[in-house]
């Protein structure tokens, strides 16, 4: 945002902060590059709505296919409640399998809305704005997603409510020293305040379509816009609440993938337990939650056209941010390898042979082949700025990151310190069927969503472009925003 | 007291509509009988206006309280209501108790304040209200509650600082 426009004439001029007399095509390339262009906020509600619309028969298959995809992995989780958790590919000692690494992906995956909502809305950071809402949207269906990972990996779904507490004549009650209690309250808490904070957000921008809407679409705005008029109170309220809401959410989501990675590392088995686990959980979270919203932002701009809000600025910045939380979750990586090494643990050094050499090595090395080659190549402008191989890196980056929590979840309980209880572990049709349901019913929530809900934050949008002048310094023209959040 | 009515005006600018609002307060029209609406927020007393004191973080905080309370509760009221009796003593540890009391400490700040929010602002509120569908498409609308004797000079104000639909406003369904 804050590159500068170097000026044709030569010579010094002097100090200035309005636009109006320069040069028109100049002030024309400024306007485009920072959404300033000569769109009226009409226009702009137009460019949203009109897309959420436009519906073609591509849209219909993609839908068709994923809800095949849904009632397959439905049908399969039905078979496995029906005969029993025999059916999925779990045993002694991989007592998580398939699941629990999907689970920990999703959660993993929610991250990336947050940090790009909250933390960048407390440090004004301007190219959050059009992005925000896909992100909150990612987080909010991502939990939704990790959420039925525990109900699934119960067996007896139907004995849910005895983790619910409350007195009861079964004489029970929930063991809150057990990690998997933590797990489920931070979930719970980290889905009602990602689902609170996308929806209060979106309040305005439910105004602005129930304006320029009709049938069932302006009912369902009218009920979600609440009677939304745009008041100076009601903006201040909605800012101010917005901004205890950025606060509030940070250690909430820095806390459900740290309290995650202790299901882990308060056990005994080699590799997990130990201290670097929550920082290096949440670290690769980031990693895992931004590629997929980078490549997110992709198709969704592809599909929508909504190359006007969805530049390349926004890429470029999204991309720098992917790259930096590369390098910190390799940093992390290293440094638990390290200590692993040198602590010469016999059980730990099988366990490192094994990934190094042994059977799991070729999951190793496509793991880090997948997340450590897109940190060299986001380095390079031309790349983050280029849709497809930001796409390309994206998902080379979850591929990576998914294989990373097959590698913790189901390589390191295949040794443990009893050397008669090693065993292994392999995926069944029902296991894969459940996790591809996740992914295609991920999928299809967001695609409905993009199509219900304005995916571009209007108001947020308008609010940033009240914010930036054109200023002349010698003979660049810098963007200059004023402080008015 | 003669009798009052509602007029609204729209306006493309800031500095028109701030300025409208200026004469209107040199008309005596108390704050209170003025109300602006805008599709974007626009800072706090642009539009020379007064900043309003908010019950928010009151709300907050002591929503957070009841989060903390519920918390103890759960950590450590209830294996003392219900005891797993280990080394013949129920089992309340520190560090897991404080994961459950932060987690119900956040979770109820979160419902707090998105709860306190839709009750400051008074909603859900779908009864008829003033307002103007350009609102949301870049036009700030001014509402007047005002004299009929005074609706005159309003109408020039608002006139002379570029004011446009300005007439008596109508309620509509929200």
């Amino acid at each position: 945002m804050s590159e500068a426009i170097p000026l044709a004439g030569k010579g010094p001029a002097p100090e200035k902060s309005r636009t109006d007399s320069l040069p028109a095509s100049l002030s024309n390339e400024y306007q485009d590059r920072l959404l300033l262009e000569a769109m009226k906020d009409w226009e702009i509600n137009q460019a949203v709505l009109e897309p959420m619309s436009r519906t073609g028969p591509w849209f219909w298959v993609i839908v068709a296919v994923l809800a095949a995809i849904v009632a397959w992995g439905l049908y399969a989780w039905g078979y496995q409640i029906y005969w029993g958790f025999g059916v999925a590919g779990i045993n002694r000692p991989v007592y998580w399998g398939f699941y629990i690494a999907t689970f920990i992906f999703w959660v993993g995956i929610s991250h990336a809305g947050t940090m790009i909502s909250a933390v960048l809305r407390i440090f004004k950071v301007d190219w959050r704005r059009p992005i925000t809402r896909g992100a909150e949207a990612m987080t909010a269906f991502a939990l939704m997603m990790a959420g039925l990972f525990p109900l699934i990996h119960l067996g007896r779904v139907w004995k849910f409510y005895w983790m619910i507490p409350y007195p009861n004549n079964r004489f029970m009650w929930p063991n809150f020293q057990s990690p998997l209690m933590w797990d489920m309250i931070a979930i719970f808490t980290y889905l009602i305040g990602s689902s609170l904070y996308l929806y209060l957000a979106m309040i305005p921008d439910m105004a602005m379509a129930r304006d320029n809407t009709v049938r069932w679409r302006y009912k369902l705005y009218r009920l979600m816009a609440l009677g939304w008029r745009g008041t100076e109170a009601e903006w201040h309220k909605l800012h101010r609440a917005l901004n205890i809401f950025s606060i509030i959410i940070i250690p909430v989501f820095l806390s459900v993938h740290s309290i995650v990675s202790w299901d882990f590392a308060v056990t005994l088995q080699p590799r997990w337990h130990s201290t670097i686990f929550a920082p290096y959980f949440v670290i690769g979270a980031i990693y895992s939650g931004l590629a997929a919203l980078a490549a997110i932002l992709v198709l969704v701009r592809w599909g929508m056209k909504l190359q006007n809000f969805l530049r390349m600025e926004h890429f470029n910045a999204l991309g720098k941010v992917v790259m930096v939380a590369g390098l910190g979750w390799l940093y992390f990586w290293f440094a638990g390898l390290i200590v692993e090494w040198y602590g010469n643990e016999p059980v730990v050094m099988e366990l490192l042979h094994e990934e190094f050499i042994g059977s799991l090595a070729p999951l190793f090395y496509l793991q880090m082949t997948c997340n450590v080659l897109p940190i060299f190549f986001l380095m390079f402008k031309k790349v983050r700025t280029t849709p497809v191989l930001l796409l390309t890196f994206a998902i080379m980056i979850n591929i990576g990151m998914f294989i990373e929590r097959v590698l913790i979840v189901i390589g390191d309980l295949q040794r443990n310190y009893l050397p008669f209880n090693w065993g292994t572990y392999r995926p069944t049709w029902v296991e894969i069927s459940i996790v591809a349901m996740t992914f295609a019913g991920f999928s299809l929530l967001y695609i409905l969503f993009s199509r219900i809900f304005p995916y571009v934050p209007v108001w947020e949008i308008k609010e940033g472009r009240l914010r930036y002048t054109l200023r002349r310094i010698g003979r660049l023209l810098i963007p200059t925003a004023a402080e008015i959040e | 007291m003669g009798k009052t009515v509602m007029l609204m005006g729209l306006f493309h600018e800031s500095t028109d509509t701030a300025d409208a609002i200026d004469r209107l307060y040199e008309m005596k029209i108390p704050e209170e009988d003025i109300l602006v609406m805008t599709g974007v927020p626009y800072p706090e007393q642009a539009l020379g206006r007064h900043s309003e004191w908010q019950r928010m973080p009151v709300i907050v905080l002591v929503g957070a309280l009841t989060g903390f309370l519920l918390g103890v509760f759960l950590a450590v009221g209830t294996p003392t209501l219900y005891p797993l009796t280990v080394g013949g003593r129920p089992i309340i540890t520190g560090p897991p108790a404080a994961v459950i009391i932060f987690v119900f400490t956040m979770m109820a700040t979160i419902v707090s304040t998105f709860l306190g929010v839709l009750w400051e602002m008074g909603f859900p509120s779908f009864e008829n209200k003033y307002y103007h569908r350009l609102v949301t498409s870049g036009h700030l609308a001014v509402l007047v509650e005002c004299l009929e004797s005074q609706v005159d000079d309003i109408h020039t104000i608002m006139e002379a600082h570029n004011g446009h639909h300005i007439q008596s406003a109508e309620r509509m369904a929200l």
